[in-house]
């Protein structure tokens, strides 16, 4: 069922710092996001998981090994680059939401869409669409502060899907939310991920996340173990 | 204070607006340091050009295209002397229509009810009129021809001690009658201008009957300023031969700089815009450090630079904006007030848009302290 590799990582090592106080946080991780696949990584605090996330979501370089994003190397990439990668390929569901407190919930998925050049007078309509795929159209001309958790969870995927980007990564998207709404949250996300045939990490510690995985994937003192789901083969 | 809200589309106005809007007290403060700021600024400017102005004013409203002045005058008010027959002389140059003699004189004035102020006499033939009073709140130039007739101006009506026309006063001990007041002809020297004859200036003075101070040339149709300038220069001994705006501009030069005025009013404007600068300096950084983590979140899902580059700058101009909106309304207020004390204050086009542009850069530089702070910052951070 999984299809095109999107983001591919080999052989990645990344070491914060030099000589005695060298901390190797990841060490010859080798993966693969592929379109349509949703994928749970899981791993103890201070594995890598974050460190991880920083490599796939192209704001951190690799100390060794090499990323690859729909087939091209990012080796060489300068950090302005990376950040126009960013924008046209990803979407990022955070673990606080991270919206803009300022902003009504249409117009924080319109900066996003501001931001990928979408046309000026799209963008309400646009927005309005992403938040009703999320069911929360209601809601649209709400502040953050008058939205629930699992609402504003919801604002944030929908910014992370303006302007369709092909890989979603989330952080702990359900860390700050109670058990039924962080269900509800994270089978919204499949749902989408299936629906537009994106590949989506979640990074989580939260149990209930396993049955919407396609697969799991289990960091530990920055190796890759792998642990399927189901059937699935130990080998990409 | 409760605006409506102008319609934004999601970008970095908007960013920009809210930011600004959603922090009422923070805006506030801003607005008001800023407005400070520009009515500080402003209020020195208006003096200065009120004082550069009242510096050159003789100059200024004395209608001549050159005037011929002693050798090493620098400025209207503390004249030299020169033979009146160099009045001859420079009539004699092709393209001078007419030449005029002009007293400009200090003189003690004895007020009615004892005591006495120093006074500049100015004297004019009656005949051309040139030099004579401008701007006149009762009587005439005209009511000069009355025996020792004066002109002075309404705002010295208490300094010099007469309230009514036809008041009897004296200068240099000799008999003066006040005929006629004028409306605004201020000094810089706070010597009041006393206008009459020039026949009477002399006598006033006891200035030599044969000298004067000044000459005041008109030129005739179609003559070249510069060539008659020229040639007055090399007919007349010991003269200097001046363009109006040169001598007006030598006046102010001279006022401005010997009295220190001006270097107190500019160092007070420069004070201004450095506060300026700090406070918006100071409440933009304190907004941006509170909003790291927005910026940071732009920075991730993939805002460059410059994105919030303009986030920040929109912040200062609009802040700039309102500031200097109120801040002007207040300095126009102040001029207008100062059009009735002894105080002159001007606000002339130039200069409201001199301080626009001040305000504008003073909010810009404010805003670079952000600016250095948002290119440092790690979209990592959004990850824990
Ligand atoms: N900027 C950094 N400088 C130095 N060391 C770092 C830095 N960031 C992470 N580390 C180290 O790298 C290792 C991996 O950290 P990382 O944050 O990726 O772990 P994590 O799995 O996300 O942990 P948690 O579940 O607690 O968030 C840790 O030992 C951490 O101390
Ligand atoms: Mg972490």
């Amino acid at each position: 069922m999984s299809g095109e590799a999107l983001l591919e990582l080999a052989a990645v090592g990344v070491t914060y710092g030099h000589g005695a106080t060298a901390v190797e946080a990841l060490r010859g991780v080798d993966l693969a996001l592929r379109a349509g696949e949703v994928t749970l990584l899981l791993g103890p605090s201070g594995s890598g998981k974050t460190t991880l996330l920083q490599v796939m979501g192209c704001m951190l370089r690799p100390s060794s090994g090499a990323v690859r994003l729909h087939g091209q190397s990012l080796a060489g990439r300068s950090l302005e680059e990376l950040t126009r990668l960013r924008l046209r390929h990803f979407g990022f569901v955070f673990q606080h939401y991270n919206l803009f407190p300022t902003l009504k919930a249409w117009e924080n998925v319109g900066i996003a869409l501001d931001l990928k050049a979408v046309p000026r007078e799209d963008i309400e309509a646009e927005a309005t669409r992403l938040l009703a795929q999320l069911g929360i159209g209601e809601l649209a001309g709400r502040f953050p502060s008058e939205l629930s958790g699992g609402q504003k969870q919801r604002v944030a995927i929908a910014r992370a899907l303006a302007g369709a980007p092909r890989i979603l990564l989330a952080d702990e998207p359900t860390a700050a939310l109670d058990g039924r709404t962080g269900q509800e949250v994270v089978r919204v996300m499949q749902a989408l991920a299936h629906q537009r045939d994106c590949a989506l990490l979640i990074v989580s510690h939260d149990p209930r996340v396993e049955e919407f995985a396609d697969r799991v994937l289990h960091l530990e003192d920055g190796r890759l173990a792998r642990r399927s789901r189901a059937e699935d083969a130990p080998c990409a | 204070m409760r605006r409506p809200a102008p319609v934004l589309l999601p970008g970095t106005s908007l960013l920009a607006w809210r930011n600004l809007s959603h922090d009422r007290t923070r805006l506030i403060a801003t607005l008001v340091g800023i407005a400070f700021s520009v009515v500080l600024m402003g209020a020195q400017f208006a003096l200065l050009i009120g004082f550069a102005r009242t510096a050159s004013t003789l100059v200024n409203h004395a209608d001549a295209d050159l005037w011929v002045v002693p050798l090493g005058t620098t400025n209207a008010d503390i004249a030299g002397r020169m033979p009146l027959r160099r009045r001859y002389e420079a009539l004699s140059v092709p393209g001078v229509a007419s030449v005029d003699e002009y007293m400009v004189q200090f003189a003690f004035w004895r007020k009615p009810d004892g005591g006495s102020e120093s006074v500049i006499i100015t004297g004019f033939p009656l005949a051309s009129g040139r030099g004579g009073p401008w701007a006149m709140a009762a009587g005439s130039p005209a009511d000069l021809h009355v025996a020792d007739g004066v002109i002075i101006d309404r705002l010295y009506r208490d300094k010099l001690g007469v309230h009514e026309l036809g008041q009897v006063v004296e200068i240099n001990s000799q008999r003066a009658r006040v005929v006629g007041f004028t409306d605004g002809i201020r000094t810089f020297t706070q010597s009041p201008f006393v206008f009459t004859t020039h026949a009477r200036a002399q006598r006033y003075t006891r200035f030599p009957e044969d000298q004067t101070t000044y000459l005041l040339v008109k030129l005739a149709p179609g003559a070249d300023i510069g060539e008659v300038r020229h040639a007055l220069a090399e007919r007349l001994p010991w003269v200097e031969v001046l363009g109006r705006d040169e001598f007006a501009r030598r006046a102010q030069r001279y006022w401005l700089i010997t009295t220190g005025a001006g270097a107190a009013l500019l160092l007070a404007a420069a004070l201004g815009l450095v506060v300026g600068i700090v406070i918006v300096g100071q409440t933009l950084y304190a907004s941006t450090l509170d909003r790291l983590a927005e910026y940071a979140t732009l920075r991730a899902i993939g805002a460059d630079r410059g994105y919030l580059n303009r986030v920040i700058i929109k912040q200062a101009a609009l802040s700039a904006a309102l500031g200097f909106g109120i801040g002007i309304l207040a300095t126009g207020l102040l001029v207008l007030h100062s059009r009735s004390g002894n105080v002159a204050m001007a606000l002339p086009l130039w200069s409201v848009l001199l301080l626009a542009a001040l305000t504008l850069f003073m909010c810009l530089a404010g805003a670079l302290v952000s600016i250095r702070r948002l290119t440092r910052i790690d979209p990592t951070m959004v990850f824990q």
